[in-house]
C-alpha cells in the first residue's frame, strides 16, 4: 500500500490506525498520572457536588484520551491483525 | 429438470410466449430475484433454449410459474422481506444522516449560485454578511430558522461544494489527459485524494466542535458546507495555471499568484461567514435558540476561527493544487500497485 503520501483510503486507514494505536497504548498509571492527565485526578476534591471541570480543553482532552483507550482497545486488536495480515499477504 | 417436481406437465405454453407480470411493484430488474423462490435458477436456464425472445429471463420466469400458488407465496415473502429490509436501512440511515436538514442545503437557484461563486472569488466588497432569519416560523419550532439559500446569499449551501468537488476531480484528470498522461486509475486516485482531504477536514471540524462545545446539529452541517468552498478557488487556480503553464503543473509565478489570491479570498470569505456561525453575539434579544457563550470560550473560538481559516485552509488548498501529475503518476506506478 502507498504509505508515503496517502492519496487513497488505504493510506488514510493505516495512518489513522497508527494514530489511534498511539493514543491507546498510553499507560494510565505510569504516564498519564505522572503528568497530571489521569482520569482519577479530575473530580477528586469535589465528591459530593459532582462539579467536574468538563469544558476546558485539558479536561476534554483527558476525557477523549480515556474514552479512546477504553472503547478502542478491543477493536484495535482486530484492526491491527487485519493490517498485519494484509501487509504480509500483499506487501 | 425441475419441472418434474410439480408432477404436472406445463401444457400451457402460450403464457410463456406472452409473459405478463401480474404484480406491479415487482422485483426491479436491477436486483437479484427474491431468494426463497429457488426455482428461478432452473427456469432461467430453461427459458433461453426454448427460443424465448423475452426481454430478460426474469419476465419469462414470471410468466412461467405465476400460476403456481407456492411460487406466488415465495414471491410474496421475498417482496415483504425486501420491503422490511428497505425500511430498516432507511431508518438507520435517517438516524445517521439527517436527510431533511440536508435538503435545506440543496435548495438553491441559478442566481444564487452565480452570486455565491462571485462572492467566493471576490468577497471584499460584500457588505452584510449575516444570515437572515425567518420571522414567520412559529417560535416554538426550533428557535432560529435561517432562510434557505434560495433567498439569502449569505446562507451556506452544499450544492456548490459538491459540484466543485466533482469538477475538481474531472478537471485534474482532464489536464493530465491533455498532457498525454491519462490513465483510467487517475480518476480514482484524484477522487480518493480529494476525499481524503474532505475526511481530514471533517476530522478537524469534528475536533473543533468537540473542544469548543459547538452543540447544535445544523452548525456542523454549516461548517461542512463552508469547508467545501475551497474547491472553487482550487479549480480556478488549476485552470488558470494549466492554461498558462501549458499544463506543467501549478508552478511558476502565475500559478502561485493565482493560488495566493484565491487563498486570501477564501480565507476572508470564511472569516466573515464563520464569524456569525461560531460567535453569535448580538442577535435579537429573547432568541431562545442561541446560547450565550462564555468569555473564555469566545476567545478560544476566535483563535480556532483564525487558525482554521488561514493555516488549515492553506495546507489543504496547497495539497489539492500541488498534485501535479507530471511527477505523481510515474511515482505511483513505480510503487508496485
Amino acid at each position: 500500500m502507498a504509505s508515503l503520501f496517502f492519496p487513497n483510503f488505504g493510506g488514510l486507514f493505516q495512518a489513522s490506525i497508527l494514530v489511534v494505536n498511539a493514543i491507546a497504548i498510553l499507560s494510565e498509571d505510569r504516564f498519564l498520572a505522572r503528568i497530571g492527565w489521569g482520569t482519577s485526578q479530575q473530580s477528586e476534591p469535589s465528591f459530593g457536588g459532582g462539579m467536574q471541570d468538563n469544558t476546558s480543553v485539558k479536561a476534554k482532552m483527558i476525557n477523549l484520551i480515556s474514552s479512546v483507550r477504553t472503547l478502542m482497545r478491543i477493536p484495535l486488536i482486530f484492526l491491527n491483525l487485519l493490517i498485519i495480515v494484509w501487509a504480509i499477504a500483499f506487501g | 429438470m425441475q419441472r418434474g417436481t410439480y408432477g404436472m406437465p406445463p401444457a400451457n405454453s402460450p403464457p410463456l410466449h406472452h409473459p405478463v407480470p401480474q404484480h406491479i411493484s415487482q422485483v426491479p430488474n436491477l436486483r437479484s430475484p427474491p431468494p426463497p423462490a429457488s426455482q428461478n435458477g432452473g427456469y432461467g436456464q430453461q427459458s433461453p433454449p426454448q427460443g424465448q425472445q423475452a426481454q430478460n429471463p426474469y419476465m419469462a420466469q414470471f410468466g412461467g410459474f405465476m400460476t403456481d400458488p407456492t411460487a406466488q407465496m415465495g414471491l410474496q415473502m421475498g417482496q415483504s422481506a425486501m420491503k422490511v429490509g428497505q425500511d430498516y436501512v432507511e431508518q438507520n440511515f435517517n438516524r445517521y444522516v439527517n436527510v431533511s436538514a440536508l435538503k435545506h442545503y440543496f435548495n438553491v437557484s441559478n442566481s444564487y449560485v452565480t452570486h455565491k461563486l462571485l462572492l467566493v472569488l471576490f468577497p471584499w466588497r460584500h457588505r452584510p454578511w449575516s444570515r437572515q432569519q425567518t420571522h414567520s416560523s412559529d417560535p416554538s419550532a426550533r428557535g432560529t430558522e435561517f432562510l434557505p439559500p434560495r433567498e439569502d446569499v449569505n446562507s451556506p449551501d452544499m450544492y456548490i461544494p459538491l459540484m466543485a468537488f466533482v469538477t475538481y476531480v474531472l478537471l485534474t484528470t482532464l489536464i493530465a489527459g491533455l498532457n498525454g498522461k491519462f490513465e483510467p486509475q487517475l480518476l480514482g486516485m484524484t477522487f480518493s485524494n480529494a476525499s481524503v482531504v474532505i475526511v481530514l477536514e471533517l476530522l478537524v471540524l469534528w475536533l473543533g466542535r468537540y473542544f469548543l462545545n459547538i452543540s447544535s446539529e445544523s452548525q456542523i452541517y454549516d461548517l461542512v458546507a463552508y469547508s467545501g468552498y475551497k474547491f472553487v478557488g482550487v479549480i480556478v487556480t488549476i485552470a488558470v495555471a494549466a492554461s498558462i503553464n501549458r499544463g506543467k503543473g501549478t508552478g511558476g509565478w502565475v500559478g502561485w499568484g493565482v493560488f495566493a489570491y484565491t487563498f486570501m479570498a477564501n480565507a476572508f470569505f470564511l472569516l466573515r461567514s464563520l464569524k456569525y456561525v461560531l460567535l453569535p453575539s448580538d442577535n435579537a434579544p429573547g432568541n431562545p435558540g442561541v446560547q450565550i457563550i462564555a468569555r473564555g470560550q469566545r476567545s478560544r473560538r476566535t483563535q480556532f476561527l483564525f487558525v482554521y481559516s488561514y493555516v488549515v485552509q492553506f495546507a489543504f488548498m496547497w495539497w489539492l493544487t500541488a498534485l501535479n501529475f507530471t511527477t505523481g503518476v510515474p511515482g505511483k506506478a513505480k510503487s508496485g500497485r
